[in-house]
């Protein structure tokens, strides 16, 4: 193309054959409507570039890292003999630590259950369209995910260690039935724990994102703590060691 | 001949024509059909907003999960030459893959971290697309589409966990099984029928190889590609809207 056409002679050409043209008007809205000039470049072939950095960027780093780590290979299974500690792969350890604290129903099954849940309704409970595509959506949202996420890194953790000092199956065993001591009361602790926080910024006037954004990071750092904790403090016969403590035949990280 | 006239002959031949179905890639129309006209990169907008190429936005943490697959994929198929799904065999040839086969402990270990790395990173990519609020309208389907492709990463690697049939293998894989069990009514059945019996045995082995390389990386290749495509049919990345 030598001469600059304008862009409205290039989309409704002047001088065709044509005595007809296809033209529609919609209501409702598509992904662009209303957005203005867009601030867009072509995707070749800067997309391309991009995604060729990061492929050998992350073949690199698993190259470098399969020369310096041999992955583990154990003794032939042996049905006869439990390993101790025996654990599930790392993403259900945390499920595994929920297990100490409670009965298997509520820890195994309900829990994930509900989390699976809550992440496929997400997007049916909060449909506000404002600040999509900005981190935490604003700097109130910062602040909200940054204190939950403390809040968590502290309650979590201490629930953790209380129930294994005073643990409740152990205290009420007899006391009250069992659905009680290891079904309604860790439940209920476990709810009243995740609950309180987004009660408190409901409590200032929150809009359904900053609600959705402290529940959230309540249940994603709950699953941080909980993997942490069944992963790396755990040791022989799934006992809470100390860090610095474990016995010194057992190295966490052997299990991967 | 002069050699502009030697590729411009060539390029404008019938052969190199069928092959690339544009000319090269420096103005506007021919890196739009270079988009569209390639299966591989058809899967991407022509057009993308700067914002959504800035690297803090995404942290390519989707893009980085699709080629740790990629390298699951390649590894896998290496391993699966000398691997043998039986009771008797699979901790046999895990030592031969190991010691005999050229490069066998390399490619196991590949194998092994890009499997833990992959199921780190779509986890890290879920959270990302959460605090970008990426999962709102017209994305709830995408965001969907991604809590399954969450859930079936999480049962390659499971199932493949038990592949070796060493004794890390086979108690994890106890211990994560009875967990499932633990349902009332629905459990110990759904225990069952993953197993192949009550006990993890030479059932629960073929039952989690067939998992493991055919039906799981199937459903995963089929769901990342309409994963992309829903991305290019929402917009682009959730950046475009501001
Ligand atoms: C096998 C696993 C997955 C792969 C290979 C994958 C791949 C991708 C890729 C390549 C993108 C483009 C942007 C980027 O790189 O971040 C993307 C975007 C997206 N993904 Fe995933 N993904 C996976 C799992 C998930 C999960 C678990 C979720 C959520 C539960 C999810 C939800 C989304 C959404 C909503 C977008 C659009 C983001 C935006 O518009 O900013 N994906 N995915």
């Amino acid at each position: 193309m030598t001469t600059q056409t304008p862009v409205t002679d290039e989309i409704f050409p002047k001088h065709t054959g044509k005595t007809y043209a296809l033209v529609e008007l919609m209501r409702g809205e598509g992904p662009m409507v209303g957005k203005g000039p867009d601030d867009t470049v072509f995707s070749f072939p800067v997309v391309l570039l991009w995604e060729a950095l990061l492929l050998l960027g992350v073949t690199l780093t698993i190259f470098v890292f399969s020369l310096l780590k041999q992955a583990p290979l154990e003794e032939i299974a042996n049905p006869l003999i439990t390993t101790d500690p025996a654990k599930a792969p790392w993403y259900f350890v945390g499920l595994q630590e929920l297990l100490e604290h409670m009965h298997p129903t509520l820890a195994g099954v309900i829990i994930p259950t509900l989390l699976v849940l809550f992440l496929m309704a997400l997007p049916y409970l909060d449909h506000s369209r404002a600040n999509v595509g900005v981190w935490f959506s604003s700097a109130r949202g910062r602040w909200i995910v940054g204190l939950t996420a403390l809040y968590t890194a502290i309650v979590m953790p201490a629930y953790i260690a209380l129930d294994n000092a005073f643990s409740l199956r152990e205290l009420l065993r007899g006391v009250v039935q069992q659905w009680v001591a290891q079904g309604l009361l860790p439940g209920g602790i476990l709810a009243v724990l995740v609950a309180l926080p987004v009660l408190v910024v409901w409590r200032r006037k929150a809009d359904t994102r900053e609600l959705m954004l402290t529940l959230f990071t309540v249940m994603f750092a709950s699953a941080v703590v909980f993997t942490a904790s069944g992963f790396l403090l755990r040791g022989p016969g799934f006992k809470l060691y100390l860090p610095g403590q474990m016995p010194w035949w057992y190295n966490p990280w052997d299990g991967l | 001949m002069a050699l502009s006239s030697l590729t411009t002959r060539i390029s404008q031949s019938g052969p190199w024509r069928s092959f690339f179905r544009h000319g090269w890639p420096d103005n506007p129309l021919d890196r739009s059909l270079t988009m569209t006209s390639n299966i591989f990169f058809h899967l991407h907008p022509v057009k993308v907003s700067r914002r959504s190429l800035r690297w803090s936005y995404s942290f390519g943490l989707g893009v980085i999960s699709a080629i740790l697959f990629g390298v699951l994929i390649w590894t896998g198929v290496l391993l699966m030459f000398y691997y043998v799904p039986s009771v008797e065999r699979a901790y046999p040839t895990m030592k031969e893959i190991q010691f005999s086969v050229p490069l066998g402990q390399f490619t196991r270990n590949m194998h092994r971290w890009s499997a833990h790395a992959m199921v780190l990173m779509v986890i890290l990519h879920m959270a990302r697309v959460f605090y970008t609020g990426a999962y709102k309208p017209p994305r709830e389907f995408n965001w969907i589409v991604g809590v399954v492709l969450l859930l079936l990463t999480l049962g390659a690697s499971f199932t493949g966990y038990l592949l070796p049939w060493d004794q890390l293998a086979y108690w994890a894989i106890t211990v994560g099984t009875n967990i499932a069990g633990y349902a009332p009514v629905a459990g110990p059945p759904a225990r069952e029928i993953l197993l192949g019996g009550s006990e993890v045995g030479q059932n629960a082995l073929i039952r989690f190889y067939t998992l493991h390389i055919a039906v799981l990386p199937l459903l995963i290749t089929l769901l990342v590609s309409l994963h992309l495509w829903r991305v290019r049919k929402d917009g682009g990345l959730a950046a475009n809207e501001t």
